[in-house]
């Protein structure tokens, strides 16, 4: 599905199925640097059950146009914004790593349009090393390397993927690279600057599911389960997962979502 | 947990060990197909929702696992092991190509190589226009707007030209259309085209990364650095798949777009796949690879000296000696060797060059390279024997070409053995008096 949204042409994956807003409709929302292809596994398979699944890539995201939103506050009213614009009034929201703290800004503050939130391999907050903000900007294929090294557990660094033939650690160097220059490095600084998440958590109302995985670098298990305190919802814990656990783990993170679904 | 590097990712990538009996050699998948869980996991596995395996014409695991071998050392997302060398290249054109369309092609390369283009194809409307590899500006003006893809040899065969990747990269890239390269003779230890703006590599795997010479294979790489969306060239990709229920492979798989085609309609409805007996049998050789890989330079550097050196020769042409046409290329694209490949032409002309390839006792006549052992062949008569005689001149083929691929013995003892026959040789053209 493509969009005008703020002017901008948006793509928003439907999973392979037509789109109907007024079904039981799930939004994923992507990480830093990610896209929809992140969900590949997922909104395929939620799509063909029955859910209206809609994964946007973000402006300067995978096969959107526009440039990369520089807050976690704004990416919320984007995705707020969005939701109205393809006539959505209600949904489940499936956030990862930073898609985690744009729920966590849009289920505190539009409750009305948060039904469940499930959050992946995410925290309260996401602090960002300087240096791989700085990489980012300056080098970013570098940035993207480091990234992929520490968001992929053992799985990943041995190029095991349920998909048959395929290197989860190059798919997703690919994927990150072929985004707007300048989305990388905006995502982390917004990550960085992020520090409302112990408030919005407080917030939020609504059931709410976390996955956390054991071998998580980027979002630490311990970070994880600190979340899941402060939301007080349902846990779920991947061990054998790194960060990148949508891909690397799909059949443990779609059998949680399913069943919070 | 590390980024692995390439002798590790050869031993290990793709396989933890097994989950069930802690298997540590690959197990070798010999089915055909899978049970399923229930007719809802049949479904999903079906319409690509979730991985796993239901055919082994479209996907195996013991196959799967040299898949994920294969794109680990080639920075590849995704790799589809072949039957052959040849069915990997046909699925690729039949992904990308189709009637009406041309394709712009090195003119110096492996005669069957040749002969799919020039004949094959054109049988179904796919047209070749035939430009030396190591001519970029040709490349470029062979280009027409119907033109989908440039192919060619990174290690010319047999000649050995050298095409230099990331020049012609730039051109495929400025034209929106896909540069792919049969990596055969270079292996991804010496040069990793993806990384230098190729953006599918096609491997004979029977040939150096098998090693052994007792398995046929051949792989698609996907390099997954492709924009297919960037123009309307590619509706393959593009516009919605007749199978899986229109899904428009470019946004549903990314990426991984080219590969998802190849397998569900080049695997699917053509089915040239590798059996999991040889996936096994390649992922031993692979175990190896970089090992071998040494050793091969090695010797060629010793067994060119010896050659170049030698008075039964006439001529000697290898990419790592001056005289090379594309020496600087070579130097500069796989510093860590260019090949084991050599070209050489005996005084005597056909004659006592059957006489070299009769008498040699170490070295196989075979019509083969890669292998771990010493193979001698000569083109002319048997590789390229039906060529025209304008493609065995354009191919750069001389009546008196001698093909060595230099394997891993011992340098001394194959010295030893050329020594003998070279002497065989010479005594051939004495006789008929054609030794200067």
């Amino acid at each position: 599905m493509r969009i005008t949204l703020h002017n901008t042409e948006i793509f928003a994956s439907t999973g392979g199925r037509d789109f109907d807003s007024t079904g039981n409709v799930v939004i994923f929302i992507h990480g830093s640097g990610q896209s929809h292809l992140g969900f590949m596994l997922q909104h395929r398979f939620f799509a063909n059950r029955g859910w209206q699944c809609i994964t946007p890539d973000m402006p300067g995201h995978g096969l959107s146009k526009g440039t990369a939103i520089k807050t976690v506050e704004a990416m919320a009213d984007w995705y707020a914004d969005f939701m109205q614009a393809t006539g959505i009034t209600e949904a489940t929201l499936v956030g990862h790593s930073m898609g985690g703290l744009i729920e966590l800004e849009l289920a505190s503050r539009y409750p009305h349009l948060v039904s469940k939130a499930a959050f992946i391999s995410t925290a309260l907050a996401i602090p960002v090393n300087d240096a791989l903000v700085d990489l980012a900007s300056t080098k970013e294929s570098a940035a993207i390397a480091a990234m992929m090294d520490w968001g992929h557990g053992s799985s990943g660094h041995i190029h095991e993927h349920t998909m048959p033939g395929t290197s989860h650690m190059f798919y997703g160097k690919r994927l990150m690279a072929s985004n707007t220059q300048g989305a990388l490095h905006a995502g982390l600084a917004a990550c960085n600057a992020y520090t409302n998440g112990p408030t919005a958590a407080a917030a939020i109302t609504c059931p709410t599911l976390t996955i956390v995985c054991g071998q998580d670098r980027m979002t630490p298990r311990k970070a994880g389960l600190a979340l899941n305190r402060a939301l007080d919802g349902q846990l779920v814990e991947i061990p054998h997962s790194g960060h990148m656990s949508t891909t690397e783990q799909p059949f443990d993170v779609n059998k949680a979502l399913r069943a919070f679904f | 947990m590390a980024d692995y590097k390439f002798d590790t990712l050869s031993l290990h990538a793709g396989q933890s060990p097994d989950a069930r009996f802690g298997s540590r050699a690959v197990p070798i998948h010999q089915t055909t197909s899978y049970v399923f869980d229930s007719t809802e996991h049949a479904a999903a596995l079906f319409n690509m929702e979730v991985g796993g395996h239901i055919y082994s014409r479209l996907t195996n695991p013991t196959v799967a696992v040299l898949e994920q071998r294969l794109a680990a050392l080639d920075g590849g997302v995704a790799a589809i092991a072949t039957a052959s060398g040849m069915s990997a290249l046909f699925v690729t054109v039949l992904a990308l190509c189709s009637a009406g369309d041309h394709i712009v092609s090195s003119s110096q390369m492996y005669g069957a190589n040749i002969n799919l283009f020039e004949h094959t194809l054109k049988r179904y409307g796919i047209e070749t226009t035939f430009v030396p590899p190591n001519d970029p500006t040709a490349i470029s003006q062979a280009i027409r707007p119907n033109t989908k893809m440039v192919f060619g040899e990174v290690i010319g065969n047999p000649g050995m030209d050298i095409m230099d990747v990331p020049a012609v990269a730039k051109i495929t890239e400025a034209a929106g259309i896909p540069l792919v390269v049969d990596a055969t003779f270079n292996t991804p230890w010496m040069i990793k085209p993806i990384e230098l703006g190729a953006n599918v590599v096609i491997h004979s795997l029977t040939k150096w990364m098998g090693g052994h010479g007792i398995a046929l294979g051949g792989a698609v790489i996907d390099g997954g650095n492709f924009d297919w969306g960037q123009n309307d060239k590619f509706p393959t990709l593009t516009t919605p798949h007749f199978g899986y229920q229109g899904a428009i492979l470019w946004e549903e798989f990314g990426p991984a777009a080219l590969s998802v085609r190849i397998r569900t309609e080049g695997m699917m409805n053509v089915g040239p796949c590798m059996s999991p007996q040889n996936a096994f049998y390649i992922l031993q050789g692979l175990e190896t690879l970089g090992l071998r890989m040494e050793k091969h330079m090695s010797n060629t550097a010793s067994m060119l000296d010896f050659l170049v050196n030698h008075e039964q020769i006439s001529w000697v042409k290898h990419p790592s000696l001056s005289n090379h046409p594309d020496h600087e290329a070579a130097m500069r694209l796989m510093p860590k060797g260019q090949g084991s490949i050599i070209a050489c032409g005996i005084k005597g002309g056909r004659d006592a060059g059957r006489a070299f390839i009769e008498g040699v006792q170490l070295a196989s006549h075979l019509a083969n390279v890669g292998d771990a052992k010493t193979l001698v062949i000569h083109p002319g008569s048997t590789t390229h024997s039906h060529l025209s005689a304008d493609a065995m001149a354009s191919a750069g083929l001389t009546d008196d070409l001698i093909r060595i691929s230099v394997g891993l013995e011992d340098i001394k003892d194959l010295k030893d053995d050329f020594k003998q026959s070279l002497r065989t040789a010479s005594k051939v053209a004495a006789a008929k008096g054609t030794a200067a």
